[in-house]
């Protein structure tokens, strides 16, 4: 079990202490490809944010890959984020003047690889997501497509067993949506364990289970 | 991340934000430019100090009398000194004189006598012939030794009066123009009506290279003669005139029981109202130790003045920096990066720029040391300086970064990637 959540409960301090998750459990097995639903504001980011320990919750309980998140120390939480989680981002969230294989490799530097080996394994995932020739560009030189597979090559890049994908084709055209999905298809059929939010139904319709969420549960 | 990383990082950063990075750049070059002038200038007087005392020797003691001292006087005192301490009389005026070589008369020039041992401190000429030495004592000799100056741009304070006597239809050359062009090395002189031989020149130090105390560089151009020639030729100075003793002992520790043994002899022979000052050269350096450290403190105190504004400078920028890239930092700790990640990237491009803005500062400081220092031919490049500089501007950046840096480290992941 990659992923294995019990009773997960967020609670945002505002007038009305906003409930963002209210009582999640959840279980999504190694090589899972699965998408989570529901209306703006119903939890799904905050569910991500639990999942890829950027946030903790108030209540509950998190296992990944069988190890319980909640004591974990901030270092301990980054350290299991550049090893075992990859994150995919609806705005890309890449760095403006960095190049491509520069953003690629950026979480590598975060790690004890030798620094030969950076550039080398930056460019083979360049590779696996078609983007060789623009390795020396920057992201602005790049259409919104290219500019996600480069998130997703800058995901995979310290071979994570979770990748964990916030609306990742939310601010592409058809067809380079179309092209992220079977990235992450592709992806997926070679192991990976994927959860993406989506609000596109046909884009869910790909996976291998649907999470509707309401209100901060799951319904 | 490892340091080449977090350099070229930082480095990134600081050439895509060029007018951000030039403020905290130039408060620190600011800064620094102080630092590294004070510190040259410092550094050399302290030197130049170190290098006075050598010359000047270890443990000596100048005294003052009201009276003319003789030979017998100084084998008595000789006596009651400490073991292979140096002895030297000089009388306290200095006559204006000149002499005749061929018939040209030559002047501008001050003599007074010496004695072999007056070489032993304050000495920093080179010698061409040989010194006066204790058979010249003995015998009276009508020798000179003449001093010599080397062309030079620089110009030196040295009284040259001459005058025309009455009865001279020739105007008196001066000395200082005569020996640089004609060599008086075992030549004869008429002077005071004896014949003298020139039996040595010696040849002054460049101003630049001068590094005796003010008081052992001599005032006029100079003539020396034995010191029992001297008492011989001047009755009026043996009448009534003042000597100085000069007692070098060589140690600091045997000074205190040579002043009081000289102390001693004066009141033993000119009686108990005797009351001699004697002139600890310690005291001298110690005094100008203090002066300079003195001047240190208040040069100091403007660097220092300059480098907080320059840290504050930073620490400015750094916020701004922080808050324009709290989505970058988001995303860096999305990524993996942990706390002492994001806290060592703020704090190594900071110091980066401490870097330059210390090689720019020494630049600017060395440039005013260079049009604004007063002995600029004399300042060296001093290592520890330079050092000094780069740790100051590396420590400035590095504690003003500190807070805005552990800031940005506390941003939770989430918040950051929130940011826009």
């Amino acid at each position: 079990m990659v992923v294995k959540c019990k009773n997960l409960v967020k609670i945002y301090r505002t007038a009305d202490n906003f409930r963002a998750l209210d009582g999640v459990s959840l279980h999504i097995k190694q090589g899972e490809f699965v998408s989570v639903m529901g209306p703006s504001g119903c939890g799904k980011s905050t569910l991500l944010n639990m999942l890829g320990l950027l946030d903790e919750p108030n209540q509950g309980e998190y296992f990944l890959n069988g190890v319980p998140t909640a004591d974990m120390t901030d270092n301990v939480r980054s350290k299991t984020r550049r090893e075992n989680i990859g994150f995919i981002f609806q705005s890309f969230n890449l760095m403006p003047k960095l190049s491509v294989l520069e953003n690629i490799a950026l979480p590598i530097r975060y790690t004890d690889t030798p620094r030969k080996d950076i550039l080398p394994r930056a460019r083979e995932l360049a590779a696996r997501v078609g983007l060789e020739s623009k390795i020396n560009s920057t992201p602005l030189q790049l259409s919104g497509g290219q500019c996600q597979r480069v998130a997703c090559a800058r995901a995979l890049v310290n071979r994570p067993s979770l990748i964990l994908a916030d609306e990742p084709t939310g601010n592409l055209d058809s067809k380079a949506s179309k092209d992220i999905l079977d990235l992450l298809l592709s992806l997926n059929q070679n192991g990976m364990t994927i959860i993406m939010v989506t609000h596109d139904p046909k884009i869910a319709e790909s996976t291998h289970r649907i999470i509707r969420m309401k209100d901060g549960k799951i319904v | 991340m490892k340091l080449p990383d977090l350099i070229s990082t930082g480095w990134t950063e600081i050439r895509s934000h060029k007018m951000r990075s030039f403020l905290s750049f130039f408060a620190i070059a600011i800064g620094i430019a102080t630092f590294f002038y004070t510190l040259s200038v410092l550094s050399q007087r302290y030197r130049d100090i170190d290098r006075a005392a050598k010359i000047s020797g270890t443990g000596r003691i100048d005294i003052l009398t009201e009276h003319p001292l003789d030979m017998t006087q100084y084998y008595i005192l000789k006596e009651m000194l400490p073991e292979h301490t140096s002895l030297s009389f000089t009388p306290a005026e200095n006559y204006f004189d000149s002499f005749l070589y061929k018939n040209t008369e030559i002047g501008g020039f001050t003599y007074t006598g010496i004695l072999p041992t007056w070489k032993d401190s304050g000495f920093a000429y080179r010698l061409e012939g040989r010194f006066i030495n204790w058979k010249d004592i003995t015998n009276k000799s009508r020798v000179a030794l003449l001093t010599v100056y080397p062309h030079e741009k620089q110009k030196r304070y040295l009284e040259e009066y001459t005058w025309n006597r009455e009865d001279s239809q020739e105007k008196i050359l001066k000395i200082t123009e005569f020996t640089s062009h004609v060599n008086l090395l075992n030549q004869q002189i008429l002077f005071n009506n004896e014949i003298f031989t020139v039996i040595g020149l010696l040849h002054s130090p460049e101003i630049k290279n001068d590094f005796r105390f003010p008081q052992d560089r001599e005032d006029t151009p100079k003539m020396y003669i034995p010191y029992t020639t001297y008492y011989d030729i001047q009755p009026s100075w043996r009448d009534n005139s003042s000597s100085t003793i000069r007692i070098v002992t060589g140690s600091e520790s045997t000074t205190r029981a040579a002043a009081s043994a000289a102390v001693g002899f004066l009141r033993s022979q000119f009686g108990i109202n005797e009351k001699p000052q004697p002139k600890f050269f310690r005291e001298e350096i110690r005094m100008r130790v203090k002066d300079a450290l003195a001047d240190l403190k208040k040069m100091l105190f403007l660097g220092l003045i300059a480098m907080i504004a320059g840290g504050i400078g930073i620490m400015n920028v750094t916020m701004a920096v922080i808050f324009s890239r709290t989505k970058e930092i988001g995303i860096r700790r999305a990524l993996g990066a942990t706390k002492r990640d994001i806290l060592a990237q703020f704090l190594v491009e900071s110091m980066l720029l401490g870097l330059c803005g210390s090689f720019a500062g020494m630049l600017l400081g060395y440039t005013a040391v260079v049009y604004m220092a007063a002995d600029a031919s004399q300042m060296t490049f001093s290592w520890w300086v330079v050092a000094l500089s780069v740790l100051i501007a590396l420590v400035t950046s590095f504690l003003f970064a500190l807070y805005p840096a552990w800031q940005a480290s506390k941003l939770r992941p989430v918040d950051a990637l929130k940011y826009e």
